[in-house]
């Protein structure tokens, strides 16, 4: 084994949790690189912690790794101190199952799952000596793939990839990795390669649009000069949960990863269609899968990790269909090998405290809710069709239940939020624990988290600007006085300038790719963690380039303009999200006047 | 309920897992081999299952002892088989018997450790060793009667603690074709012990080539001793 070479343990034994770097894990699949037809690299930007979480990560690496030509195997950001060791002994960054450099490998496809983890990926292909720019690539070096959510407006990172993929992989990637073996056979270079692929289902290679913008710096729309008929990127997707793979034999992690235990999927996508979110739209339609299948992977998984907790993981868990029952029977299924469940994403109702309820033998915690908006008016507008009345049912029951508090998510900066709006989440917040504290034996603890909105790609809130810096922190700054007020809760913010990335990053065009080739080449790494955001770098980054971040984050968009993700189809008409926007203006009482 | 010992080796393919992951790796494996661990009454159950003493992140293992409970009879044999069967390239069952309820904990034996540390066999590392400088400053250290190390463990509470008299024996390793090495004789267990990385930083200080320190060395451990100076765990009579 390469990784086991004497210098790499020389390198691990001086850095924090050199078990992140170690591999070997139970599961992890090793095959004989000499004998599969195409070796792929899945490269996760964040922390193995992080990414060892990701379950579209285990998804792929089944759905690769079941094909005995094709290999995936893993790499994660390394930590800074790994990361300079390892460039102080110019030892690249490599895959964990085989110590290979990532530049050794035919694809290198990087999970896009948030934009503060952009200036990672660049620093992974740089660690790997693989050129930053598609356009600067040789023959010999790897095509560079992304995939996931950020895809449906991947158009800041577009010069750095070779190609992406749109929607889910499972079927789409392992055809994309045959063609290219295909394609490698008949000795195609690498310009022929991409056309070949673009021919492909959900397969959108960047080098063949040229964007336009007018004199004024707006952008104009795309041209297209690839092969024809392909203008247009559609989503793909499973047509049943039932039928797609799934990891049984998932990597089992030595070190505690964020969440540490087995999971089955009951179904993906949401009815529910909160205006907000993108998670919503992008993973339409609903597809659930049967409670057989359900069971029958849930035993399987816990077989083959050892796990003593699985979750029951979709956007909103209390939606699938006879929950309880499924839940009974798993139970039954169970007796044997004991283990605990727990159902993420819970509705604000109080069957979903019932279940709750049931799946928590002994101590009660705390239970986590996010109503989003604290007055009717603002969440009819994000349409998150909860009343005060359910609130104060699912609550009252939860704490009748044993639960000693409560976790609150609340966002700001929404479309028509007023003064009031963000004065309201302390009303809300003081009235529950003036209820609750006298209820609750021992002490009531109740946290409340608030962020800031970031309008997303393909949701009908895409056109909306955010607010400025200034005015987030104006109305963080009314909660924080607020809440220095009211005793007995833990109140906590998002950082305003981590927000604003984020959302320059979801709604920006291609000519940010030079701010965060510049950011990165400042030192800027792990923009989402606290700890490691240096904002000063981005300013200077911002100022560097002469990119001027609040007209992407900032911007208004019509029906009439041209979005930078147009070409990108979600699978959701236009009119669908223009009707959801123009919808959730007219729920607002004043007209919108407060904008 | 049965009790079971067995010893295991760790090699360099899991080097880095800290003794909590180790732990963890062992339950589940016990897990995915289907046998019954038994777990503590009480509000908060706890597997049986204990590793005499830690084994620091790094530090590879030879005959490294455990030991555990099970719920149900099951044969020394067979859990050898099964739970071997179930356990990662990296860490390897050597040995596994049946003991009898009453004899008292592991962990509660251990009274010294046996380090190896070897040097790495990289050229700039090996460049750095100076057999006459080392061996020259190990003895410096050995006469002092007072060796402090920071205090670690409980919050607000720091300060030093002498551990010179912690070390039971150390010396220079005469090894013509291996890499160099140095053997460490430390005081271990719950009634407190040495750190054999703090004595090699100790030993790099000492000579003045401080890039000889932590993780130049790799280190193993070769036995738990109990007080009398025997080995915490051999194999009973007949094995």
């Amino acid at each position: 084994m390469i990784t086991n070479s004497e210098k790499l343990q020389y390198i691990l034994a001086g850095v924090q949790k050199p078990a992140r770097y170690q591999g070997n894990e139970w599961n992890a699949v090793h095959k004989n690189h000499s004998l599969v037809r195409i070796k792929m690299a899945f490269a996760f930007p964040d922390l193995y912690e992080v990414g060892m979480s990701n379950q579209g990560l285990k998804i792929l690496y089944e759905a690769v790794n079941c094909h005995d030509d094709l290999l995936l195997e893993r790499v994660f950001a390394p930590d800074l101190d790994m990361e300079s060791k390892l460039r102080e002994y110019g030892h690249p960054l490599f895959a964990l199952e085989s110590g290979a450099s990532l530049a050794d490998f035919d694809a290198v496809g990087f999970s896009l799952q948030y934009e503060l983890s952009y200036t990672n990926v660049l620093n992974m292909l740089d660690l790997a000596g693989i050129p930053l720019y598609s356009s600067e690539r040789r023959e010999t070096d790897p095509l560079v793939i992304g995939g996931g959510p950020c895809v449906f407006n991947p158009e800041p990172l577009a010069p750095f990839f070779d190609l992406f993929i749109l929607g889910e992989a499972e079927d789409a990637l392992p055809l994309v990795l045959h063609e290219l073996a295909n394609l490698k056979d008949k000795g195609a270079d690498r310009s022929e390669i991409l056309k070949a692929l673009a021919l492909l289902d959900g397969v959108y290679i960047p080098a063949h649009y040229k964007p336009y913008y007018s004199e004024e710096g707006r952008f104009q729309g795309l041209e297209y000069l690839g092969p024809p008929g392909r203008e247009v990127v559609v989503k793909q997707k499973m047509d049943s949960l039932d039928l797609a793979p799934y990891p049984t034999t998932p990597v089992v992690s030595y070190i505690q990863t964020v969440h540490d235990r087995a999971v089955v999927e009951l179904f993906r996508g949401c009815a529910r269609g909160c205006r907000f979110c993108q998670a919503g739209y992008i993973f339409r339609p609903v597809r659930r899968r049967s409670p057989e299948k359900i069971i029958d992977l849930a035993e399987k998984l816990i077989t083959s990790t050892g796990y003593d907790e699985i979750s029951l993981s979709s956007l909103s868990s209390s939606d699938y269909p006879h929950l309880d029952s499924l839940l009974e029977k798993l139970n039954q299924t169970m007796k044997k090998n004991p283990v605990r469940c727990s159902l993420p994403s819970l509705r604000l109702d109080s069957y979903s405290i019932d279940l709750a309820d049931r799946l928590h033998g002994g101590r009660r915690g705390s239970l986590t809710f996010a109503p989003e908006a604290a007055t009717e008016r603002l969440r009819a507008v994000i349409k998150k069709n909860i009343d005060e009345n359910d609130i104060y049912t699912a609550l009252d029951s939860a704490v009748e239940a044993g639960w000693q508090g409560f976790k609150l998510y609340f966002m700001i900066g929404l479309p028509t939020e007023t003064d009031k709006d963000v004065e309201s989440i302390l009303t809300l917040c003081r009235a529950i624990r003036e209820r609750y504290k006298a209820k609750v034996k021992g002490s009531f603890r109740l946290s409340v988290s608030v962020s800031t909105f970031v309008p997303k790609a393909n949701t009908p809130f895409q056109y909306e600007p955010q607010i400025t810096v200034a005015e987030i922190k104006r109305r963080q700054q009314i909660l924080i006085n607020g809440f220095r007020k009211i005793k007995g809760i833990d109140f906590s913010w998002h950082d305003a300038e981590t927000s604003y990335l984020e959302a320059v990053f979801a709604r920006g065009d291609r000519r940010l790719a030079p701010l965060l080739e510049k950011a990165f080449r400042l030192g800027c790494r792990f923009d989402g963690w606290s700890d490691h955001f240096d904002f000063n770098k981005w300013e200077q980054a911002f100022t560097e380039t002469g990119i001027d971040g609040s007209e992407h984050a900032g911007r208004k968009f019509t029906p009439e303009d041209y979005l930078p993700w147009a070409h990108l189809d979600c699978g959701i008409d236009r009119e669908i999200f223009i009707r959801e926007h123009y919808l959730a203006h007219t729920e607002c009482d004043d007209g919108g006047s407060a904008r | 309920m049965t009790r079971i010992k067995f010893l295991f080796d760790r090699t360099e393919r899991l080097a880095f897992l800290s003794h909590l992951d180790l732990v963890r790796l062992f339950i589940r494996a016990l897990r995915r081999a289907h046998l019954p661990l038994a777990y503590s009454q009480g509000f908060n159950p706890h597997p049986r299952l204990a590793l005499a003493l830690p084994l620091p992140l790094g530090v590879l293992a030879e005959n490294e002892p455990g030991e555990l409970y099970f719920v149900e009879q099951v044969k020394a044999e067979e859990f050898k088989k099964e739970l071997g069967s179930h356990l990662p390239e990296g860490v390897c069952l050597k040995q596994a018997f049946t003991a009898a309820l009453d004899e008292p904990a592991l962990a509660s034996q251990v009274e010294a450790a046996l380090y190896r540390a070897e040097l790495r066999e990289l050229p700039e590392i090996a460049s750095q060793w100076n057999e006459q400088q080392v061996s020259r400053a190990l003895s410096r250290m050995l006469k002092k009667e007072e060796i402090l190390a920071p205090r670690r463990g409980k919050k607000n509470k720091t300060g030093y603690k002498n551990v010179r008299p912690g070390i039971i024996r150390a010396e220079i390793v005469k090894n013509n074709s291996g890499p160099a090495a140095v053997e460490l004789y430390l005081k271990a267990g719950s009634r407190g012990g040495v750190s054999p990385f703090f004595l090699l930083e100790q030993l790099a200080n000492e000579t003045g080539n401080v890039s000889l320190s932590g993780e130049c060395w790799r280190l193993y451990r070769q036995g738990l001793y109990r007080s009398d100076g025997k080995l915490l765990m051999t194999l009973p009579e007949g094995m």
